[in-house]
């Protein structure tokens, strides 16, 4: 103990040895047994002991655990040092030096901290970078799972190698996402410029591929899909614009062959000027906004519409013109258009049947047909209306004879003469006239193999009839004289019965108008012969007196009535023909010429009219036949013969009627039924319009007549 | 009748709402009895312009008349004759026809309905029989072809049927007629009414036309008979015809009234042949006419008869105008003719 604290101890000691003194002489005073003396100083002896030992134990402590801060120490720093990929220098430089520990540990400090430090701004670089590539990733939107080994840093692996790895791979990322981004921009500027082309909303075409696109945000959608779509849509776009812009071309051309067509004015033209002026262009051309809107070939295309009606309407309206003209030629040549009547109707041409051109053409053709026709016919037209004219001036003559008053000098009497005067000679001539047209025609029809029609009706039976005509009336004439004479004869006999002459021929004077229907504008008039056949009847009826006597001439001249009625039932044919009926029952019926205001009902016409009837409608009942079968029952007078009793009713003549003012009463007009075509209401049976209105239907067993 | 006499005279009021079928007014007042398609039969005061009754039948009303004020009979379309009794509003079938009934007369002389039918029969009937059509029905005559048209005068009947015959019958003795005619106008006969003096009767067809005719079957009396022309219409040269749907004879001077589907009434002189007078135009056909039984009313049925089918036309009315003698009154005759 004292070998170890040279000066200390010795101190010590020398206080320790004072206090032994000092405890010696304590102990002497007291007289302290020397045992108790001994076990006092071993004891001291042994807690001085124990006291060093644990001062030893202490810093033996002390001094592992600095060693072992050391080593710890000095393993970081080697463990970081390898991480950041550098050299661990002054590792084990202290290894053989003898220098005390706590130097030691004050050395390798500081290293440490400045290694850690070093560590932390590296691995902040290492989380930088791989964030960034990262995002990159996510936005073009690579599946980041394959890089997913970058997101977790490696802790043990900072070094500068691999952080330029990093750096490079988010270089290369970010240039790909600026080839995308570009790619991007490229197709949304086609697709812009498309959008605006066609008039469509390129926001609403954008959004709808990817919300983000459409320029309100910031980023944009640059992931391959995206850009796949892009594609898609311009594709698409591109394929409407090329259909559109083919339509609008199409409809340009139109255009502006119409315009051409009808001289459209410049002023017109000017407002679809941008509808025409991309006729040829391609389709890259075509980059004015809106040119292809939907709503711009809408308006372009009801232009061509309006401008086809236009063209369609005058097409028509040339058609017509050329019909007109034709008819016109044909009239003034007196021709019928008949054969030209080829449907040249415009609704052929609006159904789309005919072509309009096609038709013009042939309507021109007609035309010039027509008019070489006409021209070829001038020659005979002129002797046709002169022809015409003579007639007309027969006929007025003939009018003119039968006015019992015509030399009545009157104001204008010499003008009237002097027409007949003239008349008569140019009724002498008619002949001639009939033989010079008759040969012209024969010639005309033999040089052209047709017949030579006016108004449609061959002119060579026209003139056949007007001979006809003549000779009957010839006939006729002949006829009344002998009637004449005969009634001369039969006064004579009365005169020599009941000693009066009854006045002569009273009615006979008024009615013998023997018509020769001059003008052939009523060459199917009748009137002329159906007064004939009155005529001839009251002549007959007048003369009943002396029936007995004259019972067979009488006869003859009933025959001779009713045949010539028959004779001039074709006629009535014709005329009635004329007539229109309405499905109804109110009828439009001629009245016929020269009626007498008031004639009895005269049974003898009744049946004339019936026959008459009879003939014309074959098809009715034969219950309403001539009522002769029937009157005899209906009668109860004696008269057997049906003759007797026609000849016997109307014996007195009635007399006419003096005109009353018709404000205050009117004459009847009584005259019996001209040959007027009956109605049957049904097919056979007749209903009233009571019972058509019932709806009244004659059951089928009652059809036969009960009588 | 009214301080203003309007043109057509006056219309009376509730009309019927369909066709106008006949009209008549009664032979002791101024009651106007009306039948109509529209299946009624009302009874008016044409004075008063007052509606007193209305019955409803079966089907559309053909016909009807008086039995006396109180009573009338009607011929109707569901085939069923029917006594009306006015005061009560009551109605018996007094029988049946086979087919619907067309025309109606009540003859004061022997106190009997005639009824004729498109079932080409002539039924008389005694209606103050009991109830019962076995009772009341005196007699069914066949006739050549369905029933149009009837008159009564005296002991006369005229019957006019499809097929232009004319049946002359006296009540007295109904087994056959008493004469058979054919209708000398050559259409379809309309109407028929007799002459009040009972000489002979008026037959109108649907072709505008008149035959004045007589009973007397000898010469002389068949040389008066003439037919006329009226209710026409001249257009551009043609002449348009309307059916003559009505008759009246004037109770007093015997002139007579025709009415035609061309809305004009027209009044005649038959014996002077002249017409007399013509109305203003009535606003569609004239169905049916009345002189009331002094003759100083008459009754005018503008009503469509449907003579161009079912087609759009003017409401039906019924106009009671004032007759004015100088409209009805014959006027001699300027010359004397010599055929009468």
């Amino acid at each position: 103990m004292y070998n170890h604290h040279n000066d200390p101890p010795s101190h010590m000691e020398t206080t320790c040895g004072s206090l032994l003194s000092e405890l010696q002489k304590i102990w002497d005073e007291v007289g302290e047994p020397d045992v108790e003396r001994d076990t006092m100083l071993l004891e001291l002896e042994q807690e001085c002991l124990e006291a060093y030992r644990r001062k030893v134990d202490q810093a033996n402590r002390c001094r592992a655990q600095m060693r072992q801060a050391v080593a710890d120490s000095e393993a970081e720093l080697a463990y970081l040092c390898a991480a950041l990929g550098e050299r661990p220098v002054h590792i084990r430089k202290f290894e053989q030096s003898t220098a005390s520990l706590k130097k030691e540990l004050e050395l390798i400090t500081p290293q440490l901290d400045e290694m850690r430090k070093r560590k932390n701004e590296r691995r902040r670089q290492f989380v930088e970078i791989l964030d960034q590539i990262h995002n990159i990733s996510k936005e073009l939107c690579r599946s980041t799972e394959d890089n997913l080994f970058t997101m977790a840093i490696d802790e043990s692996d900072l070094s500068l190698k691999q952080l330029e790895e990093l750096q490079r791979q988010s270089v290369t990322l970010q240039k790909e996402k600026g080839d995308r981004l570009k790619q991007v921009l490229d197709h949304l500027n086609t697709l812009e410029s498309l959008c605006l082309v066609l008039g469509t909303d390129f926001k609403h075409t954008v959004s709808e591929i990817h919300p983000t696109l459409d320029g309100s945000s910031s980023t944009k959608n640059i992931s391959v899909d995206t850009i796949e779509r892009l594609a898609a849509a311009i594709c698409s776009l591109k394929e409407v614009k090329i259909q559109r812009m083919q339509r609008l071309q199409d409809l340009a051309t139109t255009m502006v062959e119409l315009w051409c067509l009808m001289d459209t004015p410049i002023q017109e033209q000017q407002k679809f000027q941008n509808v025409t002026q991309n006729i040829g262009a391609s389709e890259d051309e075509i980059s004015e906004p809106n040119i292809l809107s939907l709503e711009f070939i809408n308006f372009a295309e009801a232009e061509v519409l309006r401008l086809q009606q236009i063209k369609s309407s005058k097409i028509k309206e040339v058609l017509l013109k050329k019909k007109l003209d034709l008819e016109e030629l044909c009239r003034t040549a007196h021709m019928v258009a008949k054969a030209h009547a080829q449907d040249y109707s415009v609704e052929a041409v609006e159904c789309g049947a005919l072509d309009p051109s096609y038709l013009l053409e042939q309507i021109e053709l007609q035309i010039s047909k027509v008019k070489e026709e006409a021209f070829s016919r001038t020659d005979i037209l002129e002797k046709i209306e002169k022809w015409l004219a003579a007639c007309e001036e027969e006929c007025w003559l003939e009018e003119y004879n039968r006015d019992d008053n015509r030399y009545n000098a009157g104001r204008g009497t010499h003008l009237i003469l002097k027409r007949a005067e003239k008349a008569r000679a140019l009724v002498n001539k008619i002949p001639a006239m009939v033989e010079t047209l008759t040969a012209k025609a024969r010639t005309w029809e033999k040089e052209r193999g047709v017949e030579f029609s006016y108004d449609g009706v061959r002119l060579l039976s026209m003139l056949e009839q007007y001979s006809v005509l003549k000779q009957e009336k010839e006939q006729e004439r002949q006829r009344q004289r002998d009637q004449k004479r005969l009634q001369g004869l039969l006064i004579a006999e009365q005169e020599a019965l009941f000693g009066s002459k009854p006045s002569p021929t009273k009615s006979g004077k008024k009615v013998s108008r023997p018509s020769m229907g001059g003008s052939y504008n009523n060459r199917f008039s009748l009137g002329g012969a159906m007064l004939q056949i009155a005529n001839a009847e009251k002549i007959g009826h007048s003369s009943s007196i002396l029936k007995k006597s004259n019972r067979v001439k009488q006869q003859t001249f009933q025959n001779q009535s009713l045949s010539s009625a028959k004779r001039n039932l074709d006629a009535t044919g014709l005329a009635g023909k004329q007539h229109s009926f309405n499905s109804s029952n109110t009828q439009e019926i001629k009245s016929a010429p020269l009626r007498k205001p008031l004639s009895p009902v005269s049974s003898a016409l009744l049946s004339n009219v019936n026959i008459q009837n009879g003939i014309r409608t074959e098809h009715e009942p034969l219950k309403r036949t001539p009522p002769n079968s029937k009157t005899p029952e209906a009668t109860p007078t004696k008269e057997i013969s049906v003759v007797d009793e026609e000849i016997s009713t109307p014996r007195t003549m009635p007399i006419p009627m003096p005109p009353t003012p018709s404000t205050v009463s009117v004459a009847m007009q009584t005259a019996m039924t001209p040959a007027t075509p009956c109605f049957p209401l049904g097919e056979d049976i007749e209903f009233s319009f009571e019972e058509s209105r019932f709806g009244f239907v004659l059951p089928k067993t009652n059809l036969k007549p009960l009588d | 009748m009214t301080a203003v006499p309007q043109v057509a005279g006056q219309e009376l009021e509730s009309p019927p709402s369909d066709g106008i079928s006949n009209l008549r007014f009664s032979n002791h007042s101024d009651h106007l009895l009306v039948s109509s398609w529209d299946k009624s039969v009302r009874l008016y005061d044409a004075s008063a312009n007052l509606l007193r009754g209305e019955f409803m039948h079966g089907g559309p009303v053909l016909d009807c008349c008086f039995h006396d004020d109180s009573s009338g009979f009607s011929a109707s379309a569901d085939n069923t004759v029917r006594r009306l009794v006015f005061n009560y509003g009551r109605e018996d079938i007094l029988g049946r026809h086979d087919a619907p009934v067309r025309c109606i007369e009540y003859s004061y002389a022997t106190g009997q309905v005639i009824t004729g039918s498109w079932d080409k029969t002539l039924k008389c009937w005694d209606p103050r029989g009991a109830n019962g059509p076995d009772r009341s029905l005196v007699g069914t005559y066949t006739q050549p072809e369905r029933v149009y048209s009837l008159s009564l005068v005296g002991n006369r009947l005229v019957v006019a049927t499809a097929g232009r015959h004319v049946n002359v019958y006296d009540l007295r003795n109904m087994s056959q007629p008493e004469q058979r005619r054919e209708s000398s106008l050559k259409y379809q006969t309309r109407c028929v009414r007799c002459y009040p003096n009972g000489t002979g009767y008026a037959l109108s067809s649907v072709e505008g036309r008149v035959a004045m005719e007589f009973f007397d079957v000898s010469e002389a009396g068949q040389a008066k008979k003439y037919a006329f022309k009226c209710h026409r219409k001249s257009e551009a040269g043609r002449d348009i015809v309307y059916p003559v749907n009505a008759i009246a004879f004037h109770p007093i001077y015997g002139t007579f009234a025709t009415g035609g589907c061309d809305g004009y009434v027209n009044v005649w002189d038959g014996n002077n042949k002249k017409r007399l007078y013509q109305y203003s135009k009535y606003p569609t056909s004239v169905a049916a006419l009345s002189f009331s039984r002094d003759g100083r009313l008459l009754a005018v049925a503008s009503s469509y008869t449907y003579e161009e089918g079912d087609k759009p036309h003017e409401p039906d009315g019924i106009f009671v105008r004032s007759v004015n003698e100088v409209e009805v009154k014959p006027k001699p005759k300027a010359y004397p003719n010599p055929t009468t």
